[in-house]
C-alpha cells in the first residue's frame, strides 16, 4: 500500500499540472499560492498555452524563447506587433488558452478560487509602447470563463516592471483564458515590440476587492490618434454602417495634438436604414454585455470640438452613456441636432444632475440622410470629461 | 392669526354664558367659526385622490384617506382578427369581466386606457363595472391628436381648441365616476417635438434656423398646452390629479417651466431590466410624482424563434422590483414613485400588419423594431428583437370561452403576482436576478 502512495506522490509531482489542475490541491483541498501561466519556456509550471491569436493575427510575431535579457530565468516571451492590419481589423492581441484554441467549445478552465491577482512582468523594446489592455477571463461559448477582468491602457517602459491585475472578490472557478494582451494599430501605428515574463496567479490575503474607481478628470474619450489618454474605442456602427468612412488619424489641421477624426457619412443608406452612427465603447463592441464601465461621476460637462467640411452639415445628436444591455449605462445625456461650421467650435453636453458612475458608451453622433441628402464630412477632436 | 382669532371666539362666548337659551346656539356658531378660521372643517375638503407630498419629499398617492400604490396594467382587449379600431366597449361578452377576475386574483388594482371609447354609456358600464365587482379602478388618458394625419399641430389655435375640447368633455363625462383614479394627457408626444415621431412645426418655429432652439420652441408651445389643460381640467374635477405622459424624460426640462399645474409624470421607459438613473432623473429635471405608465417586455424570442415566457417574466419582476424600490417611505429609493401599468394585459393580434384585415388573424413574429436593452434576442437578424403582438401576460387563444378568446396567463402573470404578495421578501431574495 505505502509504495503506491509513493508512487502516486512521485507521478503528482512529476506532473504539477496534474496535481494542481484546477488549481486547488485535490489531495488536500488546499489552493496554491502561486499558479503559473508562464514562467518559462520548458517550465513545468505552465498552465496555459499562447494560442489565441485574434483580429489581425497576420501582425503578430511570437518567440516564447526570447534569451535576452529575460525578467528571471533563460526566456521570455518576445512579441511583434506591426500593425499592418493584414486581415483589416485594426487590432490584434492573444489569449493564452486552455487547452490550445479553446475559445469556450471545451471545457479546459482551471479552478482558481483563492488567488487574489494576477502579476506578470512587461517591458518594450523602446519604451512607450502601449497595450490597450491586457485581461483574465472572458471567454465566451458553451463553457464559457466564469470572470472578465481588463487592465489597460499600459505604456510600457524600457526596463522590466512588474504589474498586477486585481482578482479579490472575481469568482475564478472556471477560467479557461488566463491572460490577454489586446492593443490596436491606432494605438501604435508604427509597430511594436514588447516582452512578457513571469504571468501568474497568486493567492495574496492582504489584496482587497476593489471598488470600482472614480475617475479623475479630465478624461478622453479621444485626444489624438495614438494617445493612451483614448479610453473608449469607435466601434458601435449603427444603422447604415455601410455609409461611414472613419479615419481617427486625420493629420489636416487638427484643432489639438498631430490628429483628429474625420468622418465621411455618404448618405447612400447602403443597409437600408438611412441614418449611421457611431458609439464610442469600452471595450470594443461593448453593446452592455460586458461589465467595463467607467465610473465618471466626477464629470459635470463633456466637452469636444468638431467641424464641418463645408459647414451645414447636421448632426442630429451626440450623446455620452444611454447604452442599454446586461450591464447598462447608468445615464445618458446629449445635444443635438448641431449644425456645424466650417472653423472648429467647441460644444458641450451638460452631466449635471446625471448619474455617470457606470459608462460604458462614451460618445456618440449619429445622423441621417433626410437632413444630409448630400451626405456629410466632419471632424472631430478633444472629446473628453471634465 | 389663528390664535387670536380663536381667543375671540372663545372671548364672545364667555360673555353669552349667562344668557341661557341662547348658549346652544352659541356654541354651535363658535365651533362653526373656529373650524373656519383654523382650517379645519369645511374650509376645503381633501380630494378623493390627491398626491401627498411627505416630510421626506417622498410622494403617495392617496385614494380616499388611505396611501394607493399603483399595481397596474395598460388595458386594450381587442380579440383576434379585429384591429384597433374594434369597440371592444361595447363588446357583449364584457371582456372586462373576465380579466377583471383574472386581474383580481393576480393583484392587479388599477388598468390605464390611452382614450376612452365612443360610446360614454358603455364606457361607464366598463369602469363600473371593474371597480364595484373587482375594486379595479381606471386611469383614463387622452391621446391629445398624436396620431392624427399628417400630424399634430401643437402651434395651431384650432387644432388646440378642438383638443381641448375633447379633453374637457370627457373629464367632465366620466369625473364622479368612483372607479376614475386619474388622468393621464398624452402618452409619448412629446417625440414629435424632438422631431422623433410625428414631428410638426409652425412658421415661426420654421424661421428660426438654430435646429436646437426650434425644438425647445416646439417642446415649449406643446406643453403649455398641456399645462392649459391640466388648469382647466382641476377647475371642472379638483378630485383627481393630472398627469403628463411623456416618452422617457425628454423635453421635460421644458416642462419643468411651462408646466406649474401638472400634478405628475407618466413616463413610458423600455430599458430592460433596470430604469437606470430614471428616477433621481426625473427629480433633478422636473420634480413631479412619478407613474411608469407604460414598460414591460414581450415573451417573443426573436433570435431563437420561439415564444421565451420566461424572458418576459424575469425583465418584469426586475422591473417592479425596481418600481417599489422607489416608492414612498422607502429609505434606498428616490420615494417619487406611485406605481406603475406594465404594457399590457393581453396580446394584440393586429398590430403588426394593421391594415392588413388577414394579419389581424396571425399573432405574427416579426419583429419590427429593436432594442438592445432587451439583450436576450438582440443577436437576432438586423438586431429586430422587440414583438409588438407578443407583449400581453395574458395569452389569448383563437379557441372562444365565455364568448371571447380564451385567456392563458403566461409566467409573468404568476411570478409579479408572487412579487406583489411580498415585495420586500421577494427583494431580498432577488439581489442577484437570473432569468
Amino acid at each position: 500500500m505505502k509504495k503506491i502512495a509513493i508512487l502516486v506522490l512521485a507521478l503528482a509531482l512529476s506532473l504539477p499540472g496534474l496535481g494542481f489542475s484546477q488549481g486547488k490541491n485535490e489531495a488536500t483541498g488546499e489552493t496554491a499560492k502561486v499558479f503559473s501561466v508562464y514562467s518559462d519556456k520548458r517550465s513545468p509550471d505552465n498552465h496555459y498555452i499562447p494560442s489565441g491569436w485574434m483580429g489581425d493575427y497576420g501582425d503578430i510575431k511570437l518567440n516564447d524563447q526570447f534569451m535576452e535579457n529575460p525578467h528571471s530565468g533563460t526566456t521570455c516571451m518576445e512579441f511583434v506587433y506591426t500593425a499592418k492590419k493584414s486581415q483589416g481589423q485594426g487590432w490584434a492581441g492573444v489569449y493564452w488558452q486552455n487547452p490550445a484554441n479553446n475559445w469556450g467549445s471545451k471545457k479546459g478552465g482551471f479552478d482558481l478560487t483563492g488567488m487574489t491577482k494576477i502579476t506578470f512582468w512587461a517591458r518594450g523594446a523602446k519604451g512607450g509602447e502601449v497595450i490597450q489592455k491586457f485581461m483574465v477571463g472572458g471567454i465566451k461559448g458553451a463553457y464559457a470563463d466564469s470572470t472578465a477582468v481588463e487592465m489597460g491602457p499600459i505604456e510600457l517602459t524600457d526596463t522590466w516592471k512588474q504589474y498586477t491585475i486585481n482578482l479579490a472578490g472575481k469568482d475564478l472557478s472556471y477560467v479557461s483564458g488566463g491572460f490577454g494582451w489586446v492593443t490596436t494599430s491606432d494605438l501604435c501605428p508604427n509597430g511594436i515590440t514588447f516582452y512578457l515574463d513571469d504571468i501568474k496567479f497568486e493567492a495574496d490575503p492582504s489584496i482587497k476587492p476593489e471598488s470600482r474607481k472614480q475617475e479623475t478628470m479630465p478624461f478622453y474619450v479621444y485626444s489624438d490618434r495614438s494617445s493612451v489618454k483614448n479610453h473608449y474605442i469607435p466601434s458601435g456602427w449603427m444603422g447604415d454602417y455601410g455609409d461611414i468612412k472613419l479615419d481617427t488619424g486625420w493629420k489636416e489641421d487638427p484643432y489639438l495634438g498631430d490628429s483628429c477624426i474625420k468622418i465621411i457619412y455618404s448618405g447612400k443608406a447602403t443597409q437600408g436604414a438611412r441614418w449611421a452612427g457611431i458609439f464610442w465603447q469600452n471595450p470594443a463592441n461593448n453593446w452592455g454585455t460586458v461589465d467595463a464601465g467607467f465610473d465618471l461621476s466626477k464629470a459635470t460637462k463633456v466637452t469636444f470640438w468638431a467641424k464641418g467640411e463645408k459647414g451645414g452639415e447636421r448632426i442630429e445628436e451626440f450623446k455620452v452613456g444611454g447604452i442599454m444591455g446586461e450591464f447598462s449605462d447608468s445615464d445618458s445625456a446629449g445635444i443635438g441636432p448641431v449644425v456645424l461650421n466650417k472653423e472648429w467650435t467647441q460644444y458641450t453636453i451638460d452631466l449635471k444632475g446625471k448619474d455617470m458612475s457606470y459608462i460604458i458608451g462614451g460618445f456618440c453622433w449619429a445622423t441621417n440622410v433626410d437632413v444630409n441628402p448630400e451626405g456629410a464630412t466632419f471632424y472631430l477632436d478633444e472629446i473628453k470629461y471634465e | 392669526m389663528r390664535l387670536s382669532m380663536n381667543r375671540l371666539v372663545f372671548g364672545l362666548l364667555g360673555n353669552k354664558v349667562a344668557a341661557g337659551r341662547r348658549v346652544p346656539i352659541l356654541v354651535v356658531c363658535s365651533i362653526f367659526f373656529s373650524m373656519f378660521f383654523l382650517g379645519l372643517g369645511w374650509a376645503r375638503p381633501k380630494p378623493k385622490v390627491f398626491i401627498r407630498t411627505l416630510k421626506n419629499k417622498h410622494y403617495e398617492l392617496i385614494v380616499e384617506g388611505k396611501p394607493y400604490f399603483i399595481q397596474g396594467v395598460c388595458y386594450n382587449p381587442i380579440p383576434i382578427g379585429k384591429n384597433h379600431e374594434y369597440d371592444w366597449w361595447s363588446d357583449l361578452a364584457r371582456p372586462w369581466m373576465v380579466d377583471g377576475r383574472l386581474m383580481k386574483d393576480m393583484g392587479v388594482n388599477t388598468i390605464r386606457i390611452y382614450q376612452v371609447g365612443q360610446n360614454p354609456e358603455s364606457v361607464r358600464q366598463v369602469i363600473r363595472d371593474l371597480y364595484q365587482n373587482f375594486g379595479i379602478r381606471v386611469i383614463l388618458g387622452h391621446w391629445l391628436g398624436f396620431w392624427e394625419y399628417p400630424c399634430p399641430l401643437y402651434g395651431d389655435k384650432d387644432f388646440q381648441a378642438r383638443i381641448k375640447q375633447e379633453v374637457l368633455d370627457m373629464v367632465k363625462t366620466y369625473k364622479d365616476e368612483p372607479g376614475l383614479l386619474l388622468w393621464i394627457l398624452g402618452n409619448e408626444n412629446n417625440y414629435s417635438c424632438a422631431g422623433m415621431v410625428n414631428p410638426w412645426s409652425t412658421p415661426e418655429i420654421d424661421k428660426e434656423p438654430d435646429p436646437i432652439k426650434q425644438k425647445q420652441m416646439r417642446f415649449e408651445l406643446y406643453y403649455s398646452f398641456v399645462n392649459s389643460l391640466a388648469q382647466e381640467i382641476h377647475k371642472i374635477d379638483p378630485n383627481h390629479p393630472v398627469a403628463l405622459g411623456n416618452g422617457e424624460l425628454i423635453g421635460l426640462e421644458v416642462a419643468n417651466k411651462v408646466c406649474p399645474d401638472v400634478d405628475a409624470v407618466a413616463t413610458i421607459i423600455y430599458r430592460g431590466k433596470t430604469f437606470g438613473n430614471l428616477f433621481n432623473s426625473l427629480r433633478a429635471t422636473f420634480d413631479r410624482p412619478l407613474i411608469i405608465s407604460e414598460f414591460g417586455a414581450d415573451c417573443y424570442d426573436a433570435y431563437l424563434n420561439k415564444e421565451d415566457q420566461n424572458m418576459q417574466a424575469f425583465f418584469l419582476e426586475s422591473q417592479w422590483g425596481q418600481i417599489f424600490n422607489n416608492r414612498a417611505r422607502d429609505k434606498n429609493g428616490a420615494g417619487n414613485c406611485l406605481g406603475g401599468t406594465m404594457f399590457e394585459w393581453t396580446d394584440e393580434w393586429w398590430k403588426h400588419k394593421e391594415y392588413d384585415p388577414d394579419g389581424w388573424s396571425v399573432h405574427d413574429t416579426e419583429s419590427f423594431w429593436s432594442n438592445g436593452s432587451y439583450y436576450f434576442d438582440i443577436q437576432a437578424p438586423k438586431n429586430m428583437n422587440m414583438n409588438e403582438e407578443w407583449f400581453g401576460i395574458v395569452a389569448i387563444s383563437p379557441e372562444i370561452e365565455q364568448g371571447i378568446n380564451k385567456r392563458i396567463p403566461r409566467k409573468a402573470y404568476y411570478v409579479v403576482r408572487e412579487f406583489w404578495k411580498n415585495p420586500q421578501k421577494q427583494k431580498l431574495q432577488k439581489k442577484n436576478i437570473k432569468r
